[in-house]
């Protein structure tokens, strides 16, 4: 049976190999001690610089979100016709950086695309880290936060029921299913290294905390059997929600009047652009993780050339939703829609339009080149350039479309004030907290999973153990 | 016990069950051990307690009793207040039931016949007093807002003297004191009060002139314009009151007159009835305007000319001189128009072709064509619009005889008497010189020489504070008082008490009265009865005179029978000086045309907040006075919206920001007067004080020429309420000719029926809709200040207007078309659509906002959670969110002017339009009450009552044979954006212009 394998295997062309998921050694033994040795030690100086950075930014959004609640949403820009601004902006646009992590690690897992493995925990993690900041929002956007459990319909004596007609309404379901699954999917896949980590440690103190959130996972091949059925089960229902959150939260713009929101195309153009956004996230933080915690060889050139592959992909799909967004405005003769999309590009805010237009469609063609999607320095701009595009892409779908509707009497131009600034700046600054605390507490990389990609793992391996 | 029934037989009796023979026999130990919870001998905490401590039972009763206390105390809300049911109730108060009340209130010489709405006790609202034959229950937007300055938190609650308060008896004294000082001597004592419309009051001021001889009395109107003063006393030899009668005009021409700015609102429905049509073979009026800034009744024209304010009078004897060459209408014998050079004056650019047209519309309407002359154009164009009426002989124009108003020149010879120190003392009532007379700074330095200086008035202004005694006066809602010299008399009646320990203005000269040694009534109430025994009462008259008195109080007026003044004759010699001046002068420099601000008047009403948000008709300005210039100019001086520059003349100037008006004569600038106030919380601060630039000679105080206007570096963001002006080609207003109504008379205008996936909502009663009609509209905005003070609508000031956030429920969309030098206008009022298919409805995700069985679009206040979706899904844009908490903030006495029927909406919270669902409920419940279905029209929302066009009007679309089901399906009749499907309940009537040129309204 084996040889009939290696014979085979020696029949496969070299080009059609997948080609190794790690370079070097890396044994079981020396991946554990790789990475499972971050939470034991203290972390470097510049850890402590980056988090000082960050959470003085995380009390710089806390502040003015509390000034926020104590004064109104009066001291925000958003005004009369444009009453939806960075409040909602920034909403779609951390929902929309959470989607690379679950199609890494449920999409591609159901795809069987085995060098997810060793990027799937730290954008999973970044999910749920985007999707905390993006929750902010919908809770402090509303005039009055402290009555914004009434968007629940629970039972009450009044016997007031909420709007099942509302979009808004979808997306409190949409969101929270979107949060609850992905951190089921995230904890699960955490449990076996965690007891790794349980076993490995010499502290006390970890070592009550480990053997808790290990949930007695000993290893066992019954563990084993429901832990990967039950892994299996939650990346199908992650990746049903992947295509659905963002569907959902399009349908806050695609199912009203407002020309520039009603739109057929925006469910599919929204989640293109949410893995397009969470792929150009996750590029910039893995390249930071990668080499300030030494992780080359496992998280190797091909894995930062294969995601800004997608991030090329997605970008050519966004570049056809804008053609189709100018088509579907010339070719309806809809006056209003027509006058929306020239003011993308020849409006108040045409700058804006073009910013998104350069940033998300024109700079990442440079990814064609294998040299741009191998180099750090092209990779970082365009991830960059992706992220403020994106951001603007929604600025463009939301202040836009707004500012100038039906009512020429009622067009407002909008300016946000220091607030909006501010609460953008913090919701980053719990981001990349939270991405900065995991990076010391847990795994960043899910290590049995590696485990079962190194070459040792494979049935095909000809090593001498598998020969005895 | 209930019995159950168990199954079809009959109920089977209830069972009993015993433990024990005993219980079964019911002995008496088997009874009270039944009673017993335990069994005996069982231990419980009651048992267990210690002697004198507390059991079980006890402590939870105790802590269910102080938790219910603690509940109970904690649910009292902060600042709530107590409600207390009157011990004694006032005979005519109900609870929760209006009561109106009849009264006038007055602005220079214009009264307004209002009608006050009071809800225990206190005025909340304000409409027109429809017994009225005139006014026929409209009103002008200022009345409208004046109950709010009734509970003014500035007012003066108390006399002071020396800066301190102190009472009436001491004031008394010095004031009494000073004038008997001031007879004794001889020396004059100056009284400086506005225009006298009153006949008591008249009665009163000649009453106190008898007693103190040395009374000088000045009434004076700082913002009416001496000019027309000055060419009315040129033409008929004393001060005459121009009354429009557009009732009669088939042709109207307008040199410079806004008289379609609300100030009459007479004049505006009778424009409006007869642009009304409901086919296009109807007869329709004309208005042909002539004037340098851009007038709302500029925009409302058939055919408007700009042309620069000085040139006016060379045109308006021109046209008298053809009227009078070509069509050979008689000029009134000795006019010598010799000096009238030949051809339409230079400089005027008018089409030869408009000039035959305008002769031609003016000679065959004749008797029913008028020439109106705005009271800021110079005394010559007076002098030539009365000509040409007197010409034609209008009907359209009453000329009535007027009480004279003192000008410029004799408030300087008052100022120069003043500094030579002859006065013994001064009183001012209500008038703010410091302020409002040009040479403000002279003022104040004569003023202080006068060793006695005295101020009634409402709130302590610029001019009180160089005053040693001032007396607070009652507001008008007040007040007593009669107004009116013709054949209808008005009664203004105090419909509240005196909120402070103020005095009505005529009752302090009583008290002067009594204090100089004459027999006079206690006060203004028993001098008025007095008078109307002796002299208004018909001699005639069966009734008493209570009875008399009482229908007056009840009417707000009375008709005394006297026969109007005949017109006085025109003096055509007047007319050779006049053309002289009228001829173009070799200035240099731009015109600037000085007008009262829309909102403070002349500076009275500055800290009116209603009214300073309520936009300007055509600038759609806010809370400032930005000077207006055309398009050319701004563009030659290279200027944009909102740059500051600095105005120049005769050694005054001021720096201002610019608004580029559309439409405006090149050449002209124009400013409103009554901003830049210093005192006040509202109005201190907002805009800049444009009296300094007023000249002092009375033939053209409000019109400068050889203005001088340069850029002065930095920039305001206007507090606008619009800022996009073009329609975009979108088919918002429609806008006919009369030609393209009669093509459009047959049915090309409706657009096919919109389709829906869902069954239509069911209306089983009734569904309210209303009808807009843009030909009667002129924009005038008594609906916004209506809509204000019906629905508690917040003021939000200039910064966050600017911000785009003010709470107007109801607003007027004005757009410009065509070109920019002389655009055409629309105006459009736009609310709550209170569409069926609403989309403002689907989207909220708590159902805050919702449909009502009968059509409406409601917002449920308590429910909204502060999403704004709603008002992002909104087509028309009419929903108002609360940004910042905006009205919690109020207490006594500004909250006293809330409608208690509307609540007042807190912070984080939209609202919106509700067709005034509080006067449907109240006439429904009434309707039900007395057992009948409500009759159309029986209904009227805020905006309706307050519209003096009749241009709004609201009604059951259920029954096809209301007022608005007919307007609905009228020719003319459009919903705005029906193409995005949303059925909205409000039909607009397509505006109607009857130009005389082919090319349309603005055409040449």
């Amino acid at each position: 049976m084996q040889a009939e394998v290696n014979a085979l295997r020696g029949a496969i062309p070299q080009g059609l190999l997948e080609p190794p998921l790690t370079v070097g050694t890396v044994t079981p033994g020396s991946l554990d001690d790789q990475v499972l040795a971050f939470p034991e030690t203290l972390p470097p100086k510049q850890w402590y610089i980056g988090l000082a950075i960050t959470l003085t930014a995380l009390v710089i959004g806390f502040s003015f979100i509390g000034y926020t609640i104590a004064t109104g949403i009066g001291v925000w820009g958003n005004n009369s016709p444009v009453f939806w601004a960075f409040d909602i902006i920034n909403f779609v646009f951390w929902v929309g950086i959470g989607h690379a992590g679950t199609l890494i690690s449920a999409i591609l897992f159901l795809f069987r695309k085995r060098w997810r493995n060793a990027i799937a925990r730290f954008a999973e993690a970044m999910t749920i880290f985007a999707v905390i900041c993006a929750v902010i929002f919908p809770l402090i956007h509303v005039g009055r936060p402290w009555l914004a459990y009434w968007l629940f319909p629970y039972p009450n004596q009044r016997a007031l029921w909420t709007n099942f007609r509302s979009p808004l309404l979808w997306d409190v379901f949409a969101v929270n299913t979107y949060f609850s699954v992905s951190l089921m999917f995230w904890y699960l896949g955490l449990i076996p290294d965690i007891a790794s980590m349980r076993d490995r440690t010499t502290s006390k103190v970890r070592k009550v905390i480990y053997t808790v959130l290990a949930l007695g996972w000993r290893g066992a091949a019954r563990h084993w059997q429901h832990y990967e059925k039950a892994y299996l089960l939650l990346a199908g229902l992650a990746t049903g929600l992947v295509l659905s959150v963002h569907s959902v939260v399009s349908f806050d713009f695609a199912t009203s009047v407002v020309p520039g929101w009603h739109m057929t195309i925006f469910p599919p153009y929204f989640v293109a652009g949410a893995i397009f956004a969470g792929f150009a996230m996750v590029v910039m933080v893995l390249v930071v993780v990668r080499e300030t915690m030494q992780l080359q060889n496992l998280i190797t050139t091909r894995h930062l050339d294969v995601m800004n592959k997608v991030i090329l992909s997605m970008s050519c799909i966004m570049g056809y939703s804008y053609m189709m967004e100018g088509f579907t405005a010339w070719y309806s003769m809809n006056e209003f829609l027509h006058h929306g999309f020239m003011n993308i590009i020849s409006g108040s805010y045409g700058w804006a339009g073009w910013l998104t237009i350069f940033c998300n469609i024109l700079f990442p063609q440079i990814l064609w080149f294998k040299k741009a999607r191998t180099s750090y320095f092209w990779m970082i701009l365009v991830a960059i350039g992706v992220t403020i595009g994106m951001w603007f892409e929604r600025f463009v779908i939301i202040v836009i479309s707004l500012h100038q509707d039906y009512l020429p009497s009622a067009w407002r131009l909008y300016k946000p004030t220091m607030v909006d600034f501010g609460i953008l700046l913090g919701t980053f600054g719990i981001f990349f907290t939270l991405v900065l605390i995991f990076a010391r507490v847990l795994p960043v990389i899910a290590t049995t999973e590696v485990k079962a990609i190194l070459p040792e793992a494979q049935p095909s391996h000809h090593g001498e153990d598998h020969h005895v | 016990m209930k019995i159950i029934p168990f199954g079809p037989e009959a109920p089977v009796a209830n069972p009993r069950f015993w433990r024990t023979l005993e219980e079964r026999d019911e002995t008496p130990e088997a009874r009270a051990a039944a009673h017993e919870e335990f069994l005996p001998g069982a231990a419980t905490l009651d048992n267990l307690t210690p002697a004198g401590g507390l059991s079980r039972r006890d402590f939870f009763s105790l802590v269910a009793a102080t938790t219910a206390v603690a509940a109970t105390v904690a649910c009292d809300r902060k600042g709530q207040g107590t409600v207390v049911p009157y011990t004694r109730r006032p005979l005519e108060v109900v609870p929760g039931v209006a009561n109106y009340y009849a009264s006038t209130f007055q602005e220079g010489r214009r009264t307004y016949p209002v009608l006050v709405k009071t809800r225990e006790g206190r005025p909340i609202h304000i409409t027109g007093n429809d017994e009225h034959p005139g006014v026929k229950g409209k009103t002008s937007p200022r009345a409208l807002a004046d109950v709010l300055r009734l509970y003014d938190p500035d007012r003066l609650r108390a006399p002071k003297f020396q800066g301190r308060a102190t009472a009436w008896n001491e004031a008394e004294a010095q004031l009494t004191g000073a004038l008997r000082n001031a007879k004794a001597a001889g020396k004059p004592v100056l009284l400086l009060t506005g225009a006298v419309a009153s006949p008591s009051r008249k009665a009163l001021l000649a009453d106190l002139k008898a007693a103190l001889p040395t009374l000088e009395h000045l009434a004076w109107e700082p913002a009416a314009g001496d000019a027309a003063e000055a060419g009315a006393k040129a033409s008929f030899g004393g001060a005459v009151e121009i009354r429009p009668r557009l009732d009669k005009a088939k042709v109207i021409v307008s040199f410079g007159a806004d008289f379609l700015n609300g100030e009459d609102p007479e004049a505006l429905a009778a424009f409006s009835a007869k642009r009304r049509l409901s086919h296009p073979g109807e007869a329709m009026n004309r208005l042909w305007v002539f004037e340098g800034p851009m007038t709302l009744t500029g925009t409302n024209a058939d055919q408007r000319f700009p042309v620069k304010p000085s040139r006016l009078a060379a045109l308006a004897f021109a046209l008298a001189r053809d009227l009078h060459a070509t069509h050979g209408v008689a000029l009134p014998s000795g006019t010598d128009l010799s000096a009238v050079p030949a051809g339409v004056p230079q400089g005027t650019d008018i089409p030869a072709q408009a000039w035959t047209l305008l002769l031609k519309d003016l000679a065959s309407a004749g008797r029913e064509a008028v020439v109106l002359c705005g009271p800021e154009m110079p005394a010559e164009a007076h002098q030539a619009a009365h000509l040409l009426n007197a010409m034609l002989g209008s009907q359209a124009v009453q000329v009535v005889p007027a009480e004279p108003l003192a000008n410029l020149r004799d408030l300087e010879a008052a100022v120069q008497g003043m500094a030579s120190g002859n006065y013994a003392a001064a009183i001012l009532w209500d008038m703010n010189p410091a302020f409002a007379f040009p040479k403000g700074a002279a003022w104040k330095d004569a003023f202080a020489k006068v060793p006695f200086r005295a101020w009634i008035g409402l709130m302590e202004d610029e001019s009180a504070a160089q005053c040693q005694l001032l007396l607070p006066e009652n507001h008008w809602l007040e007040s007593w008082g009669d107004f009116g010299f013709g054949p209808i008399l008005t009664l203004q009646q105090p419909t509240i008490g005196t909120l402070y320990d103020t005095r009505q203005g005529e009752d302090v000269l009583l008290m002067v009265l009594k204090g100089l040694g004459a027999q006079v009534p206690p006060d203004l109430h028993a001098y008025l009865q007095a008078r109307w025994r002796s002299a208004v009462q018909p001699a005639g008259s069966l009734t008493t005179f209570d009875r008399f008195f009482q229908a007056a109080l009840h009417d707000g007026l009375v008709r005394t029978g006297v026969k109007p003044t005949p017109a006085p004759a025109f003096k055509s010699a007047s007319v050779a000086a006049a053309v002289q001046r009228a001829a173009p002068r070799g200035t240099e420099g731009m015109e600037l045309v000085l007008f009262p601000g829309f909102a403070p008047h002349d500076g009275r009403y500055a800290n009116n907040g209603w009214l300073q948000e309520c936009p300007d008709p055509v600038t759609k300005m806010t809370w400032d006075n930005p000077v207006s210039l055309s398009v050319a100019d701004a563009q030659k001086l290279g200027v944009k919206e909102g740059a500051f520059v600095k105005v120049e003349v005769g050694g005054a100037s001021l720096r201002l920001p610019v608004i580029i008006q559309p439409g405006q004569a090149n050449g002209v600038l124009s400013l409103a007067l009554g901003y830049g106030r210093t005192t006040g919380a509202v109005g201190a601060g907002v805009g800049m004080n444009a009296f300094p630039l007023m000249d002092l000679d009375p033939a053209s105080t409000n019109l400068r020429r050889g203005v001088r206007l340069s850029a002065a570096g930095g920039k305001k963001e206007l507090s606008r309420t619009q800022s996009h002006h073009r329609m975009e080609g979108r088919d918002l207003v429609r806008s006919y000719t009369l030609a393209e109504f009669a093509k459009e008379a047959h049915g090309s205008g409706h657009e096919p029926e919109v389709l829906s996936l869902y069954p239509d909502q069911q209306f089983p009663d009734h569904k309210w809709g209303m009808a807009i009609d843009l030909s009667a509209c002129v924009g005038c905005s008594a609906c916004v200040v209506a809509c204000q003070s019906e629905n508690n609508v917040p003021v939000v000031g200039a910064e966050q207007v600017t911000r785009g956030r003010e709470m107007h429920w109801i607003r007027i969309d004005r757009y410009y078309e065509g070109d920019l030098e002389n655009p055409k206008v629309v105006h459009q009022p736009m609310l709550c659509q209170h569409c069926d298919s609403a989309p403002c409805e689907n989207v909220c995700p708590v159902n805050a906002t919702n449909h009502s069985p009968d059509g409406l679009n409601q917002m449920a206040y308590n429910r909204c959670v502060g999403t704004r979706y709603c008002a992002n899904n909104c087509p028309y844009k009419v929903r108002r969110f609360n940004f910042l908490e905006y009205t919690s903030y109020k207490t006594e006495p500004e909250a006293l002017v809330y409608n208690p029927e509307v609540s007042v909406r807190p912070r984080g919270v939209m609202e919106k339009c509700s067709f005034c669902v509080q006067r449907i409920q109240d006439v429904k419940i009434r309707a039900k009450g007395e057992g009948r279905s409500i009759l159309d029209g029986e209904i009227t929302t805020a905006c309706m009552a307050g519209c003096p066009s009749d241009a709004i009007v609201f009604g059951d679309l259920k029954d096809p044979k209301s007022k608005v089901s007919l307007l609905a399906h009228a020719q003319r009749g459009y919903k705005v954006l029906e193409e995005v499907g949303a059925r909205p309940a409000i039909t607009y009537l397509a505006d109607l212009k009857n130009p005389a040129l082919v090319g349309g309204p603005h055409a040449g």
